[in-house]
């Protein structure tokens, strides 16, 4: 390997995140030199997607190393902050539960030549399962076509008006992804499945609303657009009230609550309209619904950031460890890294990972974020939750609180055409600000919408071929402002529970602001044509 | 910056674009050139096409060069066997398909591959059908699109209900697009043709022993597929009233059948000795074979239509030669022939009466059930059910209230009277800028339930004072009206069609704003003409009245006229039959 340590680095990364893709981006692309580095093997760490059999490896990803004592590595008047990394994966994951349909005794005998000990610690509940459900895929179809899989550890949709989406066309960082339209909004109300009609034509087909109806909510969406005295007078009080008090009936009260604002039933009045409004605007923009999917998954999008980084200089490194942090004692800047093979790192910048044991290390209080986590689930299904004339349908599924106390939930179901999963299956995603554990929070949704082992009078749901439960840490606790983190250190958080990525997106921008206030943020890249190579320059102006 | 990459600064590239730009010029210049010069020699070679291709395919709209394509292309097919010209369209067609993707509305382009589609020895309909929804999915307004597809469509034969759910997708994704719409009311007529029996015999209308005219039926939809489409249309104009397809193509719905051609009345009048015919819509008599039988004699009679402003007109009139009716002692028969139509009237003048006239009644249901309905009743009631729902909703919604007014007015003129003025008053603030179009439609309306009111009087009595007329319409109904009071309205003119009212013996038209009696014109009857406060203000406006030999009173009080110098020496003059006038 190139020894790093001769090098000179602007800004240090230190995992391939979302927001640390766009802070190296944005870095490269002014001309500043950037190393970035994580200590996984694969590109956007939390944010990553992962064939079904790297998802598998990624599940068993139990590996501890005792930390080593590099203070000889030191100079004078400094000390070391133990990154500790090899814990920060159970840290961050937790609660990881699989769940199969595929009769383990099949499985075995048909799995030969594939990875028999991908799914070993995952059946139990299949095998208490008393009737094997005949599939048409089977298990080892499944290891087979798992290259097709592009199951993202996060489920996310981008907003068409969204700030990655504006950030993607500003930059020309499009250029390094396709995108899909989502293509149906969807409910699950008293039992059942239903589109919720949002742009006008879906008003007009919807066959569910009375024309009372349609009248109602057209008027609605088209009022709430402008801010009026009417709903300035229920600033502070439940959204829910105010949507009461516009006489629209349960059906479309119920839609608009949790389907287009997408908030409970205590948010209040303004919270719940800059949402519905947020949600409008960005209606029609490129679909019929407010939402892209990028194709092959949104672990896509920190990699689009890290090309451009790299197109403009930037060095990555993966499998690439950082055990500590050099600190100037008297400046509390910090002055150096040092990798696990003990090179030391002199950069001027650097931005770390919210972690667990690096707030601890950092003595960084982060106590009202700790313990605050996602809970996800990843099924692979055999059908749609609400079959349609295509079966090429990118459906975004509002769950509201099945029961009191329970959270709501958020699901996307992704078809084949996403490149996302092999044709014939489904990919469902689901996500809620954790209560419990994720199986404990999610498992009575899917057990009512799917066929499960568990689920009973479910024949007409589609059927639960493979799941995963885990528990994600939640990014969104952390505030860039406040903490008592060296004056050179900047530290991204890890994906949040919220449906679009502002979040990771405001605060790249704002580290990238801190560190060069006069520099224009991740400006567009120049058409290749444009740029003036070594040597070209006297050719280009003479001819 | 160290590190940073270098780039072209905007004037280098501005330079740089500027040079291509020449550069193109020069090849384009060279190759039109070629061209032409290749045309005027008629060389129809493979180098022709590629030169006319390279053209082209920059800019499409270069109809001279499209022709010159086809003059080659034409040349080929004379020197070729069919499977090289098969293959030599097709790569037409796909050329054409990239000059569609630089411009997708270019005539020249469009035009060109509805000639190549219709030559082409084995066309493939299937990939046209498909290439145009590509485009109308990109552009669902894309005329040219449309105009082909129609061409496509037609070539090969696709099925009516194919076409029929096309519309549907289209309507599905964009309901704001007329063109669908419109598409949708071609092909239902042929899809779900109205059942040749009119289902209800409470509808009928009164000619129920002729047959009913190919034209009354043929654009009319059965009634069960009409209340699905009904159905349809309001989800559209519920979702949003503003938009004006889907009320447009509701009213096409609702629409009635057209009225059948006839002569609607025959007047005849003994000491005139002249003849009056009213026809069902305006004609040219002198040109569609109208023939006066009188007591069984063909007569050679001139007709004249009451206005020379006219060459079309609902109301013709013809003098008999003199003597022919003359004696009250005598009973005469007269029949008018519209040869043309088939179809006459008789009119008995019995001894001892001065005039006859024989006619329908002017039924409401024949004569002004507005635009709307050969509905049932039931029907329209509920559609007006909706209607007012969602007036309720949007109380000022332009469209809506015009439908309403519209669907009361089938339903009932004179019931719904009250309510239909309040919606005008409504529609005339919201959409001010038709202010003008509005009042006229009232007026239209408010004319049309006086009548129905005269009509089932029994009377010859016309009056409607006071409602705000600005305009009059429906005077060919009141060839019959000895009295007409039009007091206290907002007329500006008597128009020329008011010298259908061949029996008016009185005119009041006070206070009014009238400047003009055009119309007042050649009416044989007319003696007495109230005009007070109105806007006549030169003595050429009151020429009209010279024509009317009977006119004994005049009233012109409150007119800019009487203020002229020597009023009544220069009035004596223009009106010697005047004993009675009032300045």
């Amino acid at each position: 390997m190139f020894p790093l340590q001769l090098l000179y680095f602007y800004v240090w990364i230190m995992s391939l995140g979302l927001a640390e893709s766009v802070v190296a981006a944005a870095f490269s692309r002014v001309g500043q030199r950037v190393l970035h580095v994580d200590r996984r093997s694969y590109y956007a760490a939390n944010w990553a997607s992962f064939t079904f059999n790297g998802l598998l490896t990624w599940i068993q990803q139990h590996h501890v190393k005792e930390a080593q004592d590099w203070s000889s590595l030191l100079e004078e008047g400094e000390e070391l902050i133990y990154l500790s990394n090899s814990k920060s994966e159970s840290d961050s994951i937790s609660n990881v539960q699989v769940f199969s349909v595929f009769h383990p005794t099949t499985q075995a005998s048909q799995t030969e030549g594939e990875e028999p000990e991908a799914d070993q610690p995952t059946t139990s509940a299949a095998q208490s399962q008393s009737e094997p459900i005949k599939k048409k895929i089977s298990y080892p179809q499944l290891l087979k076509e798992g290259r097709r899989f592009n199951i993202d550890l996060v489920s996310k949709l981008m907003y068409s008006r969204g700030s990655l989406v504006d950030l993607l066309i500003k930059s020309n960082v499009s250029r390094y992804a396709e995108f899909k339209n989502v293509t149906r909004i969807l409910t699950y109300r008293h039992g059942k499945v239903q589109q919720v009609p949002c742009s006008r034509a879906d008003v007009f087909a919807s066959r569910q609303l009375s024309v009372v109806e349609k009248r109602k909510l057209m008027r609605f969406l088209t009022s709430c657009m402008e801010e009026t005295e009417e709903q300035q007078a229920y600033n502070g009080r439940p959204y829910l009230e105010f949507l009461c008090d516009q006489q629209l009936g349960d059906n479309l009260q119920d839609f608009l609550l949790h389907s287009i604002a997408m908030v409970t039933e205590d948010t209040p009045t303004e919270e719940g309209l800059t949402s519905t409004r947020h949600f409008l605007r960005c209606l029609g923009r490129y679909g019929n619904t407010p939402f892209l999917f990028p194709v092959y998954g949104l672990g896509e999008i920190p990699q689009c950031f890290c090309r451009m980084c790299a197109v403009f200089g930037g060095i990555y490194c993966l499998r690439h460890s950082v055990n500590c942090l050099v600190m100037d004692k008297e400046t509390n800047r910090c002055k150096a890294v040092i990798d696990s093979r003990g090179q030391r790192i002199s950069c001027s910048h650097f931005v770390v990972e919210e972690d667990k044991c690096v707030s601890v290390c950092l003595s960084v209080c982060l106590s009202c974020c700790l313990f605050r986590s996602l809970s996800r689930a990843v099924l692979i299904t055999d059908g749609s939750i609400l079959p349609s004339d295509s079966d090429q349908q990118v459906s975004m599924v509002t769950v509201p609180p099945i029961a009191a106390g329970c959270p709501a939930v958020k699901m996307v179901e992704l078809c084949s055409s996403t490149m996302t999963c092999m044709p014939g299956t489904y990919l469902v995603h689901l996500t809620c600000q954790s209560v419990g554990s994720a199986y404990e929070d999610l498992s009575p949704v899917v057990t009512r919408m799917f066929h499960t082992p568990e689920s009973h009078d479910q024949e007409n749901c589609p059927s639960v071929l493979w799941c995963l439960y885990f528990n994600m840490a939640d990014g969104s606790g952390l505030e860039a402002e406040g903490h008592n983190l060296p004056s050179n250190v900047y530290m991204c958080s890890g994906p949040d529970g919220g449906l679009g990525h502002e979040h990771a997106i405001k605060q790249a921008e704002s580290i990238f602001q801190k560190i060069l206030p006069e520099e224009d943020f991740c400006p567009p890249a120049p058409n290749p044509e444009d740029i003036i190579y070594d040597g070209d320059n006297t050719s280009s102006s003479s001819s | 910056m160290h590190g940073r990459v270098k780039l072209k600064s905007t004037a280098q590239q501005e330079e740089e674009k500027k040079k291509e730009r020449e550069k193109k010029l020069k090849i384009y210049v060279a190759t039109r050139d070629a061209c032409f010069s290749k045309r005027k020699e008629s060389i129809c070679d493979d180098e022709a096409l590629q030169l006319t291709q390279q053209l082209l395919s920059s800019n499409p709209d270069f109809a001279t060069l499209w022709n010159y394509r086809r003059e080659i292309l034409m040349h080929l097919e004379t020197v070729k066997d069919e499977d090289e010209i098969q293959k030599v369209y097709i790569s037409e067609l796909s050329f054409l398909e990239s000059c569609l993707k630089v411009n997708p509305k270019s005539y020249g382009s469009w035009h060109h591959r509805g000639w190549v589609s219709a030559r082409l020895p084995r066309p493939d309909w299937a990939r046209e059908l498909s290439l145009c929804d590509r485009c109308l999915s990109l552009d669902d307004r894309n005329f040219h699109c449309w105009d082909y597809r129609r061409m496509v469509v037609k070539m090969s034969g696709v099925p009516v209900d194919q076409e029929l759910a096309f519309t549907d997708r289209l309507i599905g994704s964009n309901f704001s697009n007329y063109s669908s719409w419109h598409y949708r009311s071609t092909l239902l007529p042929l899809l779900h043709p109205e059942s040749p029996e009119p289902p209800s015999p409470c509808r009928e209308p009164p000619h129920s022993s002729l047959p009913p005219s190919p034209q009354t039926h043929s654009h009319r939809v059965c009634e069960e597929q009409l209340l699905k489409e009904y159905e349809l249309v309001q989800n559209a104009f519920f979702t949003d009233p503003n938009d004006q397809s889907a009320w447009f193509y509701y009213r096409w719905l609702l629409g009635r059948a057209e009225r059948e051609e006839m002569i609607s009345c025959v007047y005849v009048s003994r000491e005139e000795e002249r003849v009056a015919v009213a026809f069902s819509r305006p004609v040219n008599a002198q040109s569609v074979g109208l023939l006066l039988v009188l007591d069984g004699q063909p007569q050679r009679v001139e007709w004249t239509s009451v206005h020379p402003r006219f060459k079309h007109s609902p109301v013709w009139i013809c003098a008999l030669p003199p003597g022919t009716i003359s004696d009250i002692t005598n009973e005469h028969n007269l029949t008018v022939h519209w040869t043309e139509k088939h179809t006459h009237r008789d009119c008995a003048l019995y001894t001892g009466r001065s005039e006859s006239w024989c006619r329908d009644s002017a039924t409401d249901q024949e004569l002004f059930r507005s635009e709307l309905s050969v509905e049932k009743t039931s029907v329209l009631q509920s559609e007006l059910q909706s209607c007012n729902q969602l007036q309720e909703l949007e109380p000022l919604n332009k469209w809506c209230l015009l439908t309403i007014i519209l669907l009361m007015r089938a339903l009932d003129p004179l019931g719904y009277e009250k309510e239909t003025l309040a919606h005008f008053q409504t529609l005339k603030e919201v959409d001010s800028m038709r202010c003008a179009y509005y009042s006229d439609l009232c007026s239209k309306f408010m004319i049309e339930n006086t009548i129905l009111k005269m009509e089932y009087a029994e009377v010859r009595v016309f009056s409607i004072s006071d409602k705000n007329l600005t305009t009059l319409c429906h005077l060919d109904q009141l060839l019959l009206v000895t009295h007409i009071n039009l007091s206290s309205n907002q007329l500006q003119r008597l128009p020329p069609q008011f010298a259908m009212l061949q029996c008016l013996e009185v005119l009041e038209a006070d206070n009014n704003s009238i400047e003009s009696l055009e119309g007042v014109y050649h009416l044989p009857k007319l003696e007495e003409v109230l005009l007070k406060n109105n806007k006549i203000s030169t003595l050429a406006d009151l020429q009209p009245l010279a024509s009317c030999p009977r006119l004994k009173r005049l009233d012109l009080r409150g007119n800019p006229v009487t203020q002229t110098a020597n009023i009544e020496s220069e009035l004596a003059e223009l009106l010697p039959s005047v004993t009675d006038l009032l300045l």
